[in-house]
């Protein structure tokens, strides 16, 4: 984590170069290539304040764009649903314990800003004038100035035909990009220049003339209709949104899916709980199974059912379906009694699940499946299962979304500095746990526009109820993270700990992720903006073993949710590399995406094809769910995921 | 989908071991959403109004088990957490207890239940005589068990009360252990561990909030004048060890309701859980007495 206050980014690509050049007995590669770097930064400097248009190098970004194409009629639901997702560690480290306003002070960043500023007065004095031309014009009716064509919040005609409305929209994205093109002339550093950006963006976001009952045609002309009965709803949402935290406009209707009835639906039974989880076994839906289970690790801040949402949108289903036995971890939602689960806790809370999974299926091995958090956790289990000889108790490992290297990754690290964090695990000690809540404001302010603007103008203005979505629901079903559990996952984004063989221990091993043999499937989505997949695509260089990188469409969630049968859905990948790390998978991450090969449907065929191969013979179906030492105690899914 | 019946066995030979009954679910009613417990009725009973278990304050329905576990098993039981506890929801502003009752029998209404039984322990009693009263006709019978009228009762000793006002002996659980004896009393004097593990350990905790609204909504409220007009057969149980219901409470109460019976044990405020064993019969036998009065119709 070099993107802190105190240690600010590193400043020259040939300096980063010598720098980086470590004795290391691997190609350990920790960033995409200086040029992809300045591209990156050329194209965030136009202004492209949406992650997922951020074009991540030359080369990747024409194959994003190719991507994107393909990707652009999916539902509005779908993209703003991919956009609500589980946390990246930083995120959670920055500012959970404090809640979402520490973000918006600009601190010592704000200081640079006005010294960068003053630094390059010439380029202050021809943004102004320019601003002012450009206003004059507007005034005249004579600008150009237009809505991007993806923006949906101006498509109502009146911002184009009606001269005031026109005017209004025009004068705002003069100023808006004004605004913007100041941070690019503050020449501010990696760090710094995200967390002005973040501030402005979310300034100039609040600023829009949409969000105003008085300046959005669209609002006034529903006013009209409804005689300011919109309003009446509107303002009653918004008080009730706002009695309880987060205070965000909800997303989604509180009763619009219940678990275990419209979500959460795959038979099966919870044949072991602990404290910490339950242990659901999915009943087998084909006459012949695999011999060796697949035991899936789900992020631990948020709950399990993202896997396992309606029929036909669950991976799980997919998996049974596809002749798997499938076992799934739901955390429990830890609260204050709790606060002292930590790494130690999860990892032992895994290993009791895998013993359980090979008791009930009568095998010695199974095959691992982590998701974001829980992926990061199910890795240093791994390295403990190497380092104590029982590596074999793997069979295969499957990885989505998960980011072991923490560099850089996006916009979150550059909000993270040594001191927020200290603050932060101090708030949540405290307080016993950190609250998923809290990390849903944070979120929401992650993504002004996607999720707070845009129901600001449905909820409350329009007076429309959000549409149900699941994805939506899910995401706002949000849990606990227990005070140890944040410490310990903040030491290892503040360090950067996975990266380094033996920096980071869990279970009393020393976590070296190069001792990790087995074969793995590693799955990121080439939209997302939290876990970006260059950072996923680097556990292939952190992995000792035969590793196959999988690029999905769109963003961290909806690259997780992607059932086949979408003519959209697409997926990238290369030959993976025969057993000897490294073969395939070149240590920059843009020559990966340059050799890789594109494949039409969903990654979630190609997966169940891949763990096929490694999970044994087949063999009939078990006749009943769990064993004698394990007795089913309830049906899927479960107590834990019921408690809020 | 293709979801095999929770018990007995499915088409091809597989035996699926029968499934405790109980379905945790999610229900969301006027706007709030609720963790519940559904275990439906069986046999004989499944045509018979089933059991809505009323906890007591700051405890979510995970501490009711030991109760369920000694009651008949093919009973129906309906258990919930109270809005702002456990798996329930905050509710957007404190409420009063009134308007906690009929959201309860919102909640029966949409699990379809339109008549039931009525159980409730300590603070859930009060909900209980507030549902008896609010709503005749819906609820069948009442089992109110350690639970006083309200703010015009005996009280129990001020210390008692203080530690009573806040949810600490939930969320901490040595000084649970170390309280229990003064304010559950029972057998919790001689076994303090086993009162922090029952409230400790089976709970699922919620926001501190949720635990002040539920003091908040008590505040001011009594029963006493009401109690003369409840027409259910009532089974007013206490114990003789109780600090925070003096057993002068339940008798009172069974004096009062027209057709109370009183039912005092050996034990003191959870003895319904930690005697389960011995008063679960009392209830069950109570709650299938044939009815001697003609109900309303």
């Amino acid at each position: 984590m070099t993107a802190t206050t105190e240690k600010p980014a590193v400043e020259t690509p040939a300096q980063r170069a010598s720098e980086e050049q470590p004795a290391q007995k691997k190609p350990a590669a920790k960033k995409s290539s200086p040029t992809t770097k300045a591209a990156a930064r050329r194209t965030s400097r136009k202004g492209a304040a949406k992650a997922s248009e951020k074009a991540s190098g030359a080369a990747s970004g024409a194959a994003e764009r190719r991507m994107h194409r393909q990707d652009e009629s999916q539902e509005q639901a779908e993209t703003s649903a991919s956009t609500a997702l589980a946390t990246p560690l930083d995120l959670l480290l920055a500012d959970a314990g404090t809640g979402p306003l520490r973000r918006f002070v600009p601190g010592v960043s704000g200081i640079k800003f006005t010294a960068g500023l003053a630094r390059h007065p010439g380029k202050v004095v021809r943004r102004t004038t320019g601003l002012a031309a450009e206003l004059t014009r507007v005034g005249l009716g004579r600008s150009r100035l237009a809505p991007a064509e993806k923006d949906r919040r101006f498509t109502e005609e009146a911002w184009a035909r009606n001269p005031l409305f026109k005017r209004t929209l025009q004068g705002y994205l003069a100023l808006g990009a004004a605004a913007r093109g100041l941070v690019d002339d503050a020449a501010l550093e990696w760090g710094d220049d995200q967390r002005i950006r973040f501030i402005m963006d979310n300034l100039v976001e609040a600023a829009a003339p949409s969000n105003n009952p008085f300046l959005n045609p669209k609002v006034l002309k529903r006013t009209l209709d409804t005689g300011g009965g919109n309003l009446v709803e509107g303002g009653r949402r918004l008080v009730r949104d706002f009695a309880t935290p987060p205070r965000v406009p909800s997303m989604v209707e509180a009763d619009a899916f219940e678990v275990g009835k419209d979500i959460a639906v795959t038979p099966g039974a919870v044949v072991f709980r602990t404290d910490v989880f339950e242990l659901i076994q999915y009943t087998p839906q084909t006459p012949k199974v695999r011999e060796v289970p697949v035991l899936i690790v789900p992020p631990t801040i948020n709950k399990y059912y993202v896997i396992d949402l309606a029929e036909q949108r669950s991976l799980v289903e997919h998996l049974v379906q596809s002749g798997q036995q499938v076992f799934c971890i739901s955390w429990r939602n830890p609260d204050v009694r709790h606060a002292d689960w930590g790494l130690d806790t999860y990892g032992q809370a895994i290993l009791e699940a895998m013993s359980a999974c090979e008791d009930i299926s009568r095998q010695d091995r199974t095959a691992i499946f982590g998701i974001c958090s829980g992926g990061m956790i199910a890795s240093m289990v791994l390295a403990h299962l190497a380092r104590t000889d029982q590596l074999d108790r793997v069979a295969a490992y499957s990885l989505a979304v998960t980011v072991l290297d923490q560099e850089r990754a996006g916009v979150t690290s550059a909000l993270l500095s040594h001191k927020s964090a200290a603050a932060s695990t101090q708030a949540s000690k405290e307080k016993g746990y950190l609250d998923g809540r809290t990390l849903a404001e944070i979120f929401a302010w992650l993504r002004p526009n996607d999720l707070i603007w845009n129901y600001w103008v449905n909820n409350y203005l329009m007076g429309h109820a959000p549409k149900a979505f699941d994805i939506l629901y899910w995401n706002a079903d949000p849990v606990r993270m227990s005070a140890a559990m944040h410490r310990d996952f903040m030491d290892l984004a503040i360090r950067n700990a996975l990266v380094e063989p033996d920096a980071a221990t869990i279970l009393d091993t020393p976590v070296d992720l190069s001792r990790v043999t087995t074969d793995a499937y590693v799955v990121a989505g080439i939209a997302d903006h939290l876990c970006k997949w260059e950072s996923c695509y680097q556990t292939t260089q952190l992995l000792g073993g035969d590793t196959k990188f999988v690029l999905s469409t769109s963003g961290h969630i909806a690259a997780m949710v992607n059932p086949p049968g979408n003519p959209k859905a697409s997926f990238q990948t290369s030959p993976s590399g025969g057993g000897q790390q490294g073969t395939d998978n070149p240590a920059d991450a843009a020559e990966w995406l340059d050799r890789a090969v594109k494949v039409k449907g969903s990654w979630w065929d190609d997966w169940t094809g891949w763990l096929a191969e490694r999970t044994g013979e087949e063999r009939a179906k078990p006749r009943r769910l769990g064993n004698a030492s394990h007795e089913p105690l309830a049906d899927a899914p479960g107590t834990y995921v019921h408690d809020r | 989908m293709t979801a095999e019946p929770p018990q007995g066995a499915s088409g091809d030979g597989d035996v699926m071991t029968p499934l405790r009954r109980d379905v945790v679910r999610q229900l969301t009613v006027r706007g709030i959403t609720a963790r519940v417990s559904v275990r439906p009725g069986v046999g004989s009973y499944a045509s018979k109004p089933p059991l809505l278990l009323c906890n007591g304050i700051g405890v979510s329905l995970e501490a009711l088990q030991p109760l369920v576990d000694q009651l008949h098993p093919d009973r129906g039981l309906v258990r919930f957490d109270v809005p702002g506890i456990g798996g329930s929801a905050l509710p957007p502003t404190p409420y009063p207890i009134a308007a906690l009752s009929s959201w309860v029998t919102a909640l029966m209404a949409k699990l379809g239940h339109r008549r039931f039984d009525v159980f409730g322990l300590s603070w859930g009693g009060g909900l209980a005589q507030q549902l008896a009263v609010q709503s005749p006709r819906k609820v069948h019978r009442v089992v109110l068990v350690a639970t006083g009228t309200g703010c015009l009762m005996v009280p129990a000793s001020p210390r008692v009360l203080g530690i009573m006002s806040t949810p600490r002996r939930h969320r901490d659980p040595e000084y649970a252990a170390r309280v229990a004896p003064e304010i559950y009393g029972g057998s919790m004097r001689t076994d303090p561990e086993r009162g922090a593990a029952l409230l400790h350990a089976a709970t699922r905790s919620g926001p501190k909030r949720g635990y002040y609204y539920q003091l908040a909504a008590m505040a001011g409220w009594t029963s006493l004048p009401f109690l003369g007009l409840l027409r259910q057969p009532t089974l007013v149980m206490g114990g003789d060890d109780d600090p925070i219901i003096p057993a002068v409470n339940p008798r009172m109460q069974a004096a009062m309701i027209p057709r109370a019976r009183l039912h005092l044990y050996h034990g003191g405020h959870l003895g319904i859980l930690t005697e389960a064993d011995e008063l679960a019969p009392v209830i069950d036998a109570f709650l299938d007495e044939p009815d001697t009065l003609r109900r309303p119709a």
